[in-house]
């Protein structure tokens, strides 16, 4: 697995040379997927996969030198991040000629998808704010890309909230390392588990943890940290979004999963949090029912800020970011599901259904970003006044959107229909009526949104400005390549539903994750740090 | 007696970031956000704690004598030192992003850059 980061610095330096730069950097992408398909076979396919594997950088056990794993979960997110980069990078050779003078481009592309696979990879949390440094300075510059005066101010709120989140993942971190004497996800599993054996006092770890999932949750764009998303996604490339929407929120949602199941999931750790004049509202006897009740708010919360914001806006991408607000409720709340559940099976199906709505959103948000990138070169705008006809003008391009939008309905047999299905499948196992209406609403909302956008571009009377458009031919290509690939997850969705399901598996099997990396038994160890 | 003093420091540290984190000019933010940043780093480096030096952590002082001092956690100051590294990077890069807000809109006032689109 380390050959995917080889892959990435290698495409990387090569980058540097300017003639052969583009053609080098879609061998890297090509290689890259190659890679990730042949982890997903060798990890998790192939009839005998051991399921998890491990690389200790430098032969140093455990807990003391950085791990490297692989399971069904990291393997899972990055082939969606292995996708949608294949056809962000694509995409970008045909936006970037006009802007050719911009040469860092493509290295800073690989920096990001280097960022995002370091932080699906890694084993400890050290190492994660590491990799998450890594993606966001490559998404800092992507952000501000452009250079007008909107895009500057964009960046800089981008910029200092990111400072101000490392700042309390550092927090976080340097707690548990105090409170644990260890930053090894596997060790940290093993010792909160049976935190006597090690003496340690597990307590604080909650709130530690809590610090933690604020950083998280400004990664995912969770409400009440959404607020960067609408101008960060509106001041970056289009195609840059698509990644960003489909695959640096993806490396948020797989650390509160990570966090959350593998790590947290045996923690012995009694919780209780009483509010005068309601009562007991928390409760349980792990970090878990803590973590899910904050996940359920900011999920429910998120879903409805994001799709009432979207059915107000007035260009595509502004629709698309609040809507990504909404999806990522979506995914949050299946997440929540899971972990406040007491029953194993709902919260593997949970976990299951927030997997697979993750990969819908993914490419559908992708395909559709990608799509007003299309729309943006050909037409020069994407808000939705100046916008009208364009199904006319490129029914291709339409077919693609409408696929897309589709998607994010929910319709059979688009890959969004069982991403929805079975979010309400694991709301109605809970029994939870409000969960359900919640569900409801936010799916009529987007609705509203999709059918609004739809409509106001792709229909009614030609403007002067899809009248004169060109619409580039391999950027529609890129864009019904995914639509395909939508289509193609959705009647097939069979391996797929194997593939999550044994992402789910590795997700919530945090014994067979603590054998993998096999960090030292309480025994063999001599004085650990954290003593104060 | 160093802990309360290193609680005092962080916490004063804190207090000042935040204070000009939220002051209306942009370069007093970055300031902010450079203060909290080791603010972080101090209280990492304080999380470590000293642990009686012995020949199994540290082999070297296995040939040293009988005067065994007292260790740093080594882990917390590379840790630290990885931060240190990055934030300063992000400083850098947060300072050459404000001059450059400054370029395109003539000020460094946050509430005049809202009110622009």
């Amino acid at each position: 697995m380390l050959v995917v980061l080889v892959a990435a610095v290698a495409s990387l330096l090569l980058g540097r040379w300017p003639r052969a730069r583009i053609g080098v950097s879609l061998a890297g992408g090509a290689a890259y997927a190659v890679v990730v398909a042949a982890i997903d076979w060798y990890v998790v396919l192939a009839p005998d996969a051991p399921g998890v594997a491990t690389y200790q950088v430098g032969d140093w056990p455990a807990p003391f030198g950085i791990t490297l794993v692989v399971d069904g979960l990291s393997a899972f997110m990055l082939t969606m991040v292995a996708v949608l980069g294949i056809a962000s990078l694509v995409f970008s050779t045909r936006v970037l000629p006009e802007i050719d003078r911009r040469s860092y481009y493509f290295p800073l592309f690989h920096f990001l998808a280097l960022g995002v696979t370091g932080a699906f990879l890694t084993g400890d949390l050290f190492n994660l704010f590491v990799w998450f440094e890594v993606m966001l300075m490559a998404s800092y510059i992507f952000v501000a890309y452009y250079g007008g005066p909107q895009h500057t101010r964009a960046a800089f709120w981008y910029v200092s909230l990111n400072l101000l989140a490392s700042a309390v993942f550092l927090l976080g971190v340097g707690g548990i390392y105090a409170t644990t004497g260890t930053l090894n996800m596997a060790d940290l599993a093993q010792r909160l588990a049976d935190p006597g054996a090690y003496g340690l006092e597990p307590a604080p770890v909650v709130g530690l943890f809590a610090l933690l999932l604020s950083v998280f949750a400004i990664k995912a764009g969770l409400v009440p940290f959404q607020f960067w998303i609408p101008t960060a996604y509106r001041a970056a490339p289009p195609q840059i979004s698509a990644l960003l929407a489909g695959a640096t929120k993806k490396v948020g949602i797989y650390a509160i999963i990570r966090l959350s199941f593998t790590v947290l999931a045996d923690a012995d750790v009694p919780v209780e949090l009483a509010v005068p004049g309601v009562g007991t509202v928390i409760a349980g006897d792990s970090p878990l029912a803590f973590v899910g009740a904050a996940l359920f708010v900011m999920a429910a919360a998120s879903i409805l800020v994001g799709g009432i914001g979207a059915v107000g806006r007035d260009s595509i991408e502004g629709v698309l970011a609040y809507s990504s607000i909404g999806q990522v409720g979506f995914i949050a709340l299946p997440v929540a599901l899971a972990a406040t559940t007491a029953s194993a099976e709902l919260r593997h199906l949970a976990v299951v259904a927030a997997l697979v709505y993750a990969l819908n959103h993914t490419l559908a948000k992708g395909l559709l970003f990608l799509a007003v990138g299309a729309i943006r070169s050909a037409t020069g705008t994407s808000r939705l006044s100046d916008l009208g006809g364009l199904a006319g003008r490129s029914p291709p391009l339409a077919i693609g959107f409408f696929v897309g939008s589709l998607a994010l309905v929910g319709i059979p047999p688009l890959s969004g229909f069982f991403g929805k299905f079975l979010v309400f499948d694991a709301a109605a196992r809970a029994e939870s009526a409000p969960l359900l209406v919640l569900l409801l609403v936010g799916s009529l909302l987007t609705i509203a949104y999709a059918t609004r956008t739809w409509n106001r571009s792709f229909w009614g009377a030609r403007t002067d400005a899809v009248e004169d458009a060109s619409v580039d031919v391999v950027q529609v290509g890129v864009v019904l390549v995914l639509a395909t690939a939508i289509v193609a997850v959705g009647v097939g969705f069979e391996p797929v539903y194997e593939f999550a399901d044994a992402a789910a598996t590795a997700a919530l099997d945090s014994e067979a994750y603590v054998d993998a990396v096999d960090p030292v038994e309480p025994d063999e160890l001599e004085t650990g740090g954290g003593e104060h | 007696m160093t802990a309360v003093i290193l609680a005092a420091v962080v916490g004063a540290l804190f207090a000042l970031g935040t204070f000009l984190l939220l002051r209306r000019d942009l370069i007093r933010v970055v300031w902010g956000l450079a203060i909290i940043s080791q603010a972080a780093n101090v209280y990492l480096l304080a999380m470590g704690g000293l642990a009686e030096g012995t020949a199994d952590s540290v082999p070297i002082l296995a040939g040293h004598g009988d005067h065994v001092p007292q260790t740093a956690d080594p882990l917390v100051q590379a840790l630290v030192l990885t931060a240190i590294v990055i934030g300063f990077g992000m400083t850098a890069f947060a300072l050459v992003l404000s001059y450059r807000v400054y370029e395109e809109h003539d000020t460094l006032d946050v509430s005049d850059l809202g009110d622009r689109e």
